[in-house]
């Protein structure tokens, strides 16, 4: 999993959604969802741009593992 | 989809993609009093290859000793990237641009500086002296965003361009569609700037993911595509780009790491690239790759990143630079159980891309020293142009571009028509994959190509894997017509792959056509493992012609002795 955000700490300010620069991101209803996990680039811009520090990220197993 | 907007847009000066390159185009010809609109297939807050940071920016700065001058800089240049780097454009599109593109990134509110107001360079990738100007870039692109805000510039986000158009041999204007909303646009412009820049996804990467990439896996090669089908020549495409990465994750930190000083070393504890290059780990990027899958191929893998020598402070800097690069790097190397101190970093040879051989000049379209393409009104800049290509020519040559193209666009009184006919097979081409309730999914077709481009040039390549590899993209050309998509975000994709596909055929066909090796491992023909000056020192120059026939020509390039 690369991008993970916390439903309990996302305001859905959209931010997120807004620049991602792969679409991976997207709002469903009020709260911000990683949809496409596997297309995540871990550029951080999502968490840089998260003003309630609701985006961590989680490195996949075979990455941490290799 | 009858209830599908159609907007029909008109501006002097279009830009296509909004990256560091695109956004100083923008930011050039909304200066010379332009109408300015940027399409970008994301959001140009963060957009492009530094969405999420950048950490370097390569110049000389004329402080007295004689590397540090413009000369010694194009010497540089003519060393490392010959048969490459025009060195008549990069003195017109970088040199000129150099001190107005610092000053500018000074200017927007992004310091060059060192926190104590020092600037502090380090040296790597065969430099004759200290050229990388180590900055914290973490907000250059949001306040490059603002800038171009800021000079009144229209903005279409989240537009993917489809094609492009010309009337009478010269460009009339484009085509896109809205990622999420669907809506469809027509947009003429006098002028235009592709700044979309690599192709990536084409190669296999690591752990499978082709979204585990050094550079941005946004950069799908659209324009290069498109551009190529409207008849711009394209040059430098025959190079598969790779780095140094770490293990399990293919982040930037290449120029971090060797400019503090760290060593590569194999599996026996032995640094190993004075091996390969008298400049040991202080070489070009291509003999560190080299050097690197040498090792590897011989059985003295795995590789590993020697941080044990540098000092704390050092490390402290060394660090906090990885993470100006990529955001989440420090914390996937914590993760992974390495601790600043007594680092060995386990590193292996990245996934190959289509892009530029060298830092020091780019792989796309061919372009002169106003930026200009062979078609009238189509120009470009950054790594989507053949001479320009990371942090620095993309700041000071993307404003080149938007500068000539701003002077063109001024003396073109009316905008070109787009043909009606053109324009609604287009619209239906673009939402075809949406109508097919059965077919190929966007993952399976590319990962297709992926397959044939590694086995057959990721990177090595003879006579016989590249004309095998063209047969086999060609037949894939069947799937084409059976791309689905289930929604807006696999229909980008479908396109993504779609031209991905026409990328690698241009790669693998200019690979095919540059009988020695060069930059290796970026071309390296097997069958033709010498460097060969002077048959090929030059610019392999790819073009589709009006029949549709595809004809290369090497334009030649000379260098000082």
């Amino acid at each position: 999993m690369p991008a993970v955000i916390d439903p309990a700490k996302c305001n859905g300010c959209e931010l997120c959604d807004l620049y991602c620069p792969v679409d991976v991101i997207h709002m469903e209803g009020k709260v911000a969802v990683v949809r496409y996990p596997d297309e995540c680039w871990h550029c951080g811009a999502c968490r840089l741009e998260c003003a309630r520090d609701a985006v961590t990220f989680e490195f996949s197993r075979a990455m941490l593992s290799v | 989809m009858s209830d599908r907007k159609v907007h029909e847009v008109d501006t002097d000066v279009a830009i296509i993609g909004g990256g560091t390159a695109g956004l100083n185009s923008a930011m050039a010809a909304a200066e010379a009093g332009c109408r300015v609109l940027i399409v970008d297939k994301a959001n140009i807050v963060h957009s492009g290859a530094i969405a999420g940071g950048i950490d370097h920016f390569v110049a000389y700065l004329g402080t007295g000793p004689s590397w540090d001058t413009r000369e010694a800089y194009l010497g540089y240049v003519g060393r490392v990237a010959r048969g490459a780097a025009d060195l008549d454009v990069h003195d017109a599109v970088y040199c000129d641009e150099l001190d107005a593109a610092l000053a500018r990134t000074e200017k927007i509110g992004v310091s060059l500086r060192q926190p104590d107001g020092k600037i502090f360079r380090t040296q790597a990738m065969g430099q004759p002296g200290p050229y990388f100007i180590n900055f914290d870039g973490k907000h250059l692109k949001p306040k490059m965003a603002m800038e171009v805000k800021r000079r009144k510039c229209e903005i279409l986000n989240r537009v993917q361009v489809t094609n492009i158009y010309l009337h009478d041999g010269e460009l009339a204007g484009f085509t896109g569609y809205d990622i999420r909303t669907g809506d469809f646009y027509r947009i003429r412009a006098k002028a235009v700037v592709i700044a979309t820049g690599n192709t990536n996804r084409m190669f296999n990467a690591q752990i499978g993911n082709p979204f585990n990439l050094w550079y941005c896996p946004a950069n799908t090669g659209d324009l290069h595509r498109a551009a190529f089908d409207a008849g711009v020549a394209l040059a430098n495409m025959e190079y598969v780009r790779m780095t140094i990465v770490p293990k399990g994750f293919s982040a930037p930190g290449f120029n971090a790491f060797f400019g503090m000083g760290a060593r590569l070393v194999n599996s026996l504890r032995e640094p190993f690239m004075k091996n390969y290059h008298e400049m040991a780990d202080k070489a070009p990027r291509n003999f560190m790759v080299w050097g690197a899958l040498q090792e590897l191929k011989e059985g003295r893998g795995p590789i590993y990143m020697d941080c044990r020598h540098l000092k704390p402070k050092e490390l402290e800097h060394l660090f906090f630079t990885l993470g100006i690069d990529k955001d989440t790097l420090p914390e996937f190397l914590l993760a992974k159980g390495y601790a600043k101190e007594e680092a060995m970093i386990e590193m292996t040879v990245s996934e190959p891309m289509q892009a530029r051989p060298s830092e020091l000049c780019g792989s796309g379209i061919r372009i002169d020293r106003h930026c200009a393409s062979n078609v009238p009104g189509i120009y470009a800049a950054g790594d989507a142009s053949d001479q320009m290509g990371c942090l620095h020519m993309a700041m000071a040559g993307g404003f080149a571009a938007g500068k000539h193209a701003a002077a063109y666009a001024k003396k073109i009184a009316h905008l070109r028509p787009l043909d009606t006919h053109a324009m609604a097979e287009e619209e239906a081409r673009v939402f075809r994959p949406l109508e097919r309730r059965s077919g190929i999914t966007y993952r399976e077709f590319e990962n297709i190509v992926r397959i044939i481009c590694t086995d057959h040039f990721g990177p090595v390549k003879t006579e016989l894997s590249l004309t095998g590899a063209l047969e086999k993209l060609d037949r894939l050309d069947t799937a084409r017509d059976e791309l689905k998509a289930d929604n807006m975000h696999e229909l980008m994709r479908a396109h993504e792959a779609l031209n991905i596909h026409q990328v690698s055929k241009i790669s693998a066909r200019a690979a095919l056509e540059r009988r020695e090796s060069r930059f290796h491992p970026y071309q390296y023909r097997a069958d033709f493992p010498q460097t060969d000056d002077a048959n090929y020192c030059g610019l392999m120059v790819i073009q589709k012609q009006p029949d549709g026939a595809v004809t290369t020509r090497l334009d030649k390039l000379k260098y000082a002795a």
